[in-house]
């Protein structure tokens, strides 16, 4: 039994830091090698319609490996029979066969499309019930519906990787644009680059030579993107979020070990008699020693081959579900040699060194205190003669009969279970040590959970609208709102405007994509969180909000600097008036006056965007109202792109965040198991260890019940001391944990807030995970006879 | 001519407290069976106060375990206060033995870390005996009573053996249970601490306790109402024991097998004087006459002998024929114990320690009676 415990021990950490060392090894290879081995584009422009020409210029550029063009565009799309839009970013290609970039790998049906056909990219698959050979409605623009069936499922490494609020794809051919009534133009490149596809500066260099000859040529580039051809997009994030499972995995070794050196101790202690005849019969300390030592060896041994094998499936395992999650290949199975490396230096030195103390202790025992049983049985063996009772003891009496003399008496089984908690004071303290380690982090992931969510919910502030209107064309100011307040729940509207630009270094060289949002000054649908300066004001000409990431680029940036932009094709200086929180999509993001920017668009009192409140904020009435008011606006001959409710970008991105959360609660999980293993392993040996006592008591009346409770109220005491401890460790967790996935998620560090959930379900979870620790000790404690008892006389 | 106690063992005719019947024990291990106590039979009565005694290994503490429910028996039946006790279940055993049973270990067996008030309250706890607030006070009167009153706050570890003992036996008494077991009660402590110890006992036997103690200082055996010997897993008859205790155990043992049982009615002669005399006898029960008679047959009670104490040894020592009558006594029937010449013999061959002892019994007798018979000859010519 306490062998067992023992190698579980052991092999609990070699098991949790081969999957953490082995996942971490198989993502940080294989998400950039998948991703390079799709050949994901260098440079990405995003275009006005343009034909074959240019795509021939780009192809003939020196420094470009492969080109391709590709139409884009928005469509909303729905299984026949239901009336759930989903809106999907439609690609073209002009021939599947010659996909050179962004590498489309096949899953399940046809690989490409035929004419009116469609293939879908796999995470589509969630928003859209359809399978391989069933029919796919799109809505067009002016409103007519086309069926197209769907004949694949296809997965895209590369299109939309590192955007967490990217629609799904779906891809046709360009043979079937015209059935969709969409131009047989083009309006994306995709390139990749002959040398040097891991420099960002040269492929940044290489692009805006680009971007300037093809706009010499009269095309119009509306926004660029560049990224290394092995960089993941999400790498920094996964690796922050590995990171973190890595912290996690050494702490779990860590407690493991404790549990280790807690066994160890207690089965040296079992032991003393026999080293005493070893001892008694010539063997020396040494003999000892090493006789232990080999001991413990063996068991590593023991605990390796049950743990690395699993390690391994668990590393690929988890791997694979990362993999999922941020729709990646992986190379396949296989053992990571780095990572069974860490696992045999684990599986074995780590109980050599958790077990070193004890060993040493067991072999320098005395014959005559071994033959004695002095040393294995201070507590419940043959009473000592009158020695010494330490200060504790006897504060715990104090405490007991002053509370006595008040007339408090505590029943005196429960005084036993309170008592026996703290007999043991140096294994208690090591697994208190596992468990509240544990609940600090679980409690932790709770809080970082809700201080996620509640940066979400802040972020939420920039969607204050009920309903998102786009259109394809402006529209006058006074007109919409004459045609949105027609429909029944609307009761404000406003036009914003857009403008996209880059952000410019010093040299002139494009350092970022920036995307300016133009809401009136004063409207009330936005509620900015400003971290410096202020919001946006209508007199502001030139003059902009910007959001935190501006320090990647600007680490010292302060409110009145001004930053060199380029928008609408011409290089200016703005200064910015203000630096707020808030998430970053496919580039910077910047706040400009309405007033101002609707003058640098000449589109003065019109807008392409109009945000809309309603008299409910639910997400089922801003559906509702989306419809309606894309039926209707469509009817009145509007050219509407789109309409969604407010929040329903904000509910994919909060989506995301649970599966870094799952994450982390998984670890969160391993560590509360590590811990109940630990205070299941005490409470065997306290148990094993008052065998005698349990059966005195048996002796004078305990019934089985009375028994077992006495056992299960100690395990129990310990889960809620450990609780109160974790609880006030979890703060310093928290911390550190929010700081680490708000800076890799958000790039930011955002204001934590505490849950009573995490703590209440701790609370909960621990003292049931405590019985049930102490139920199997204390079943054994409860069958066990007198006469088995007695039988250590 | 009295047995070594010197106190017969009260024969009352309440039941039995405690009724063993046919008990049979036998452990298994790797080297194969061994019998432990074999076909024992025991009645322990209410108020008694016996000694139990037996060699290491004799089975005497597997035999404590029957009584205090510790252990089952192989096959028999233990009934206590007239309750079967291995017809319940562990759980159910160990309350009714809060309830009705006291233990005293050898090694006290204290809970460390309780104090010694605690410690004396936690089977009222158990067996909810008496109401909750009342059990301090009567926990601190039982320490009272065994002298402990200003070490009630006190953990075991903090006192001295003989005291933790003390604090043992006011737990034993905690829930007023009726019988007291104690298994080597005062094995582990000095002299001084021992002599406390039993002098509790006895307060508490004095009082009415029915007492059960496991010993093997003979010192203390005679102490007791009575001595039960254990050999071999077999009991000793106690009148073998008392009337012969200068054997060893296994002659005892072989003395109770061969003696036989045999019963007289009031005045029945038994050895009549002059004739040959073959047979030595051990009184079980009842009272024997020593009569000697004179030439106008008129009878002369020189002694009267009672349970433990034994006769005919004067013949099948020195020969010849009986000296006196001996005759059931007059009260009542006698049972005895009749042990053949050749056996009783052979046996007190093998005891030199006896041979020496009876030897000098029957010097002591012969003189007894011969100044009886001068008496009774002075009485007949005065």
């Amino acid at each position: 039994m306490r062998t067992a415990l023992v190698v579980l021990s052991i092999a609990v950490g070699v098991f949790s830091i081969g999957v953490i060392s082995g996942a971490y090894a198989i993502i940080s290879n294989d998400m950039s090698a998948s991703y390079a081995a799709n050949a994901p584009s260098n440079i990405e422009l995003r275009m006005a319609d343009f034909d074959e020409s240019v795509l021939e210029t780009v192809r003939n550029t020196n420094g470009i490996a492969e080109a391709e063009a590709r139409r884009v565009f928005s469509i909303r799309v729905r299984a026949p029979g239901t009336n759930r839009w989903t809106a999907l970013d439609l690609v073209a290609f002009d021939d599947f066969e010659a996909n050179r970039v962004n590498l489309l790998i096949p899953v399940e049906g046809q690989g490409a499309p035929g004419k009116r056909q469609v293939v879908l990219e796999r995470d589509a698959l969630t928003r859209v019930d359809v399978e391989v050979g069933g029919l796919l409605e799109f809505e067009l623009p002016d409103g007519s519906i086309k069926s197209m069936p769907m004949v694949g499922v296809v997965q895209d490494t590369a299109m939309g990787a590192g955007d967490f609020l990217a629609a799904p794809y779906a891809y046709i051919t360009t043979s079937t644009l015209q059935y969709l009534h969409e131009p047989q133009d083009f309006n994306r490149i995709y390139a990749t680059v002959s040398d040097g596809g891991d420099d960002i500066l040269h492929i940044r260099d290489l692009g805006a030579g680009l971007k300037d000859r093809l706009e010499k040529g009269g095309a119009y580039v509306v926004r660029s993107r560049f990224s290394e051809t092995h960089t993941h997009p999400l790498a920094d994030t996964t690796n922050a979020i590995l990171g973190i499972l890595m912290a996690l995995g050494i702490l779990i070794v860590f407690l493991s070990s404790s549990l280790i050196a807690n066994t160890l101790a207690a089965l040296l202690q079992q032991h003393t008699r026999h080293i005493g005849i070893i001892k008694l019969v010539g063997g020396r300390g040494r003999q000892v020693l090493a006789m232990y030592l080999a001991l413990i060896m063996a068991f590593g041994a023991l605990a390796l081959l049950v743990a690395v094998p699993l390690g391994g499936q668990g590393a690929y395992g988890l791997a694979a579900f990362i993999a999922g999650e941020l729709n990646f290949t992986l190379l396949g199975y296989r053992i990571v040699p780095t990572a069974l490396l860490i696992q045999v230096l684990v599986g074995l030195l780590v109980p050599l060194i958790a077990g070193l103390v004890p060993v040493i202790n067991g072999s320098r025992v005395t014959v005559l205190k071994a033959i004695s049983g002095e040393a294995a049985r201070d507590e419940g063996g043959r009473p000592k003669v009158e020695g010494r009772v330490s200060r504790f003891d006897r504060f715990q009496t104090r405490v007991t009969v002053a509370l006595a003399r008040r007339g408090i008496h505590i029943p005196r089984p429960l005084v036993i279970s309170l008592r026996n908690t703290f007999r043991r004071r140096g294994r208690l303290i090591l697994t208190l040590f596992t468990l509240t380690m544990g609940g600090a982090i679980f409690i932790a992931v709770f809080n970082v959970r809700v201080t996620l969510h509640d940066y979400i919910g802040a972020i939420s502030r920039y969607f204050v609208s009920d309903v998102s209107l786009d259109f394809e064309a402006p529209y006058r100011l006074s007109e919409m709102e004459q045609a949105v307040m027609k429909v029944e729940g609307v009761t404000r509207v406003e036009g914003w405007q857009f403008v996209s630009g880059e952000l410019l270094d010093e040299t002139g060289m494009v350092l970022e994509n920036l995307n300016v949002f133009a809401p009136p000054a004063k409207s009330e649908l936005i509620e900015p969180i400003l971290v410096a300066g202020r919001w946006i004001e209508p007199g502001d000409v030139r003059k902009f909000a910007v959001s935190e990431a501006i320090f990647k680029y600007y680490p010292d940036l302060q409110p009145g600097d001004r930053l060199k932009i380029r928008v609408l094709g011409k290089d200016e200086t703005w200064e910015v008036i203000g630096i707020f929180k808030f998430v970053d999509r496919e580039g910077l993001l910047a706040y400009a006056p309405y007033e101002y920017v609707s003058r640098l668009t000449n589109y003065a009192n019109r807008a392409f965007m109009f945000r809309l409140v309603t008299v409910q904020h639910d997400r089922a009435y801003q559906d509702a109202k989306a419809e309606e008011l894309d039926a209707v606006l469509r009817e009145r001959g509007f050219k509407l792109l789109s309409a969604e409710a407010g929040s329903a970008s904000l509910d994919t991105a909060v989506e995301s965040l649970d599966t870094l959360v799952v994450f982390l609660l998984i670890m969160a999980v391993l560590t509360a198991t590590v811990g109940s293993m630990g205070l299941t392993g005490t409470m065997g040996m306290n148990v094993l260890e008052r065998t005698r006592e349990i059966g005195i008591t048996r002796a004078i009346g305990a019934t089985d019940r009375i028994i077992m409770l006495t056992v299960m109220v100690e395990g129990m005491l310990i889960g809620a001391i450990s609780w109160g401890l974790g609880a006030v460790l979890s703060v310093p967790f928290t911390m550190l944990l929010a700081r680490i996935v708000s800076l890799a998620v958000f790039e930011t560090p955002i204001d934590i807030v505490y849950t009573l959930n995490g703590y209440v379900l701790w609370l909960g979870l621990v003292l049931a995970l405590s019985a049930l620790a102490s139920v199997i000790p204390a079943r054994n404690a409860a069958r066990l006879t007198i006469r088995e008892v007695l039988a250590y006389e | 001519m009295t047995n070594r106690t010197g106190k017969p063992a009260p024969v009352t005719d309440a039941s039995p407290i405690i009724q063993i019947r046919e008990v049979v024990k036998t452990f298994k291990n790797a080297a194969g069976e061994f019998t432990v106590l074999k076909r024992v039979n025991l009645d322990i009565y209410p108020g008694q106060f016996v000694s139990i005694v037996g060699k290491s290994g004799s089975g005497k503490s597997t035999l404590l375990n029957m009584i205090t429910g510790i252990d089952h028996p192989t096959s028999g039946q233990v009934v206590i206060g007239g309750t079967d006790i291995y017809k319940m279940t562990e759980s159910r055993r160990s309350l009714w033995r809060g309830r009705n049973l006291g233990i005293i270990f050898q090694f006290f067996q204290l809970m460390p870390m309780l104090t010694l008030l605690e410690n004396v309250m936690l089977p009222m706890d158990y067996v909810n005996h008496g109401g909750f607030d009342e059990r301090p006070e009567r926990a601190m009167d039982l320490l009272k009573l065994v002298g402990l009153e200003q070490f009630a706050h006190k953990l075991p570890l903090a006192v001295s053996t003989g005291q933790q003992q003390s604090a043992a036996i006011a737990r034993a008494l905690a829930t007023d249970a009726p019988l007291l077991v104690a298994d080597e009660p005062t094995g582990n402590l000095d002299s001084r601490s021992a002599e406390h110890i039993f002098d509790l006992f006895e307060q508490l036997a004095a009082q009415g306790k029915t007492i059960v103690m496991v010993t093997h200082d003979p010192s203390l055996t005679l102490r007791t109402s009575r001595n039960v010997i254990i050999s071999d897993g077999e009991l000793i008859d106690e009148t073998v024991a008392r009337a012969l205790s200068l054997l060893t155990h296994p002659q005892m043992m072989a003395v109770t097998r061969r003696a036989e049982r045999v019963s007289f009615p009031p005045l029945r002669t038994i050895i009549r004087q002059g004739e040959h005399v073959d047979t030595f006898y051990m009184i079980i029960h009842g009272e024997v006459d020593v009569v000697l008679q004179g030439r106008k047959k008129e009878d002369a009670v020189v002694a009267r002998l009672t349970a433990g104490d034994f006769f005919g040894e004067i013949e099948l020592m020195r020969g010849g024929r009986s000296i006196a009558n001996v005759r059931a006594g007059p009260d009542g029937p006698v049972e005895l114990l009749s042990l053949p010449r050749d056996e009783f013999l052979r046996v007190v061959r093998e005891s030199p320690l006896t041979e020496e002892t009876l030897g000098r019994i029957v010097q002591h007798r012969l003189k007894e009676n011969q100044s009886a018979d001068r008496r009774r000859k002075l009485r007949l010519f005065g």
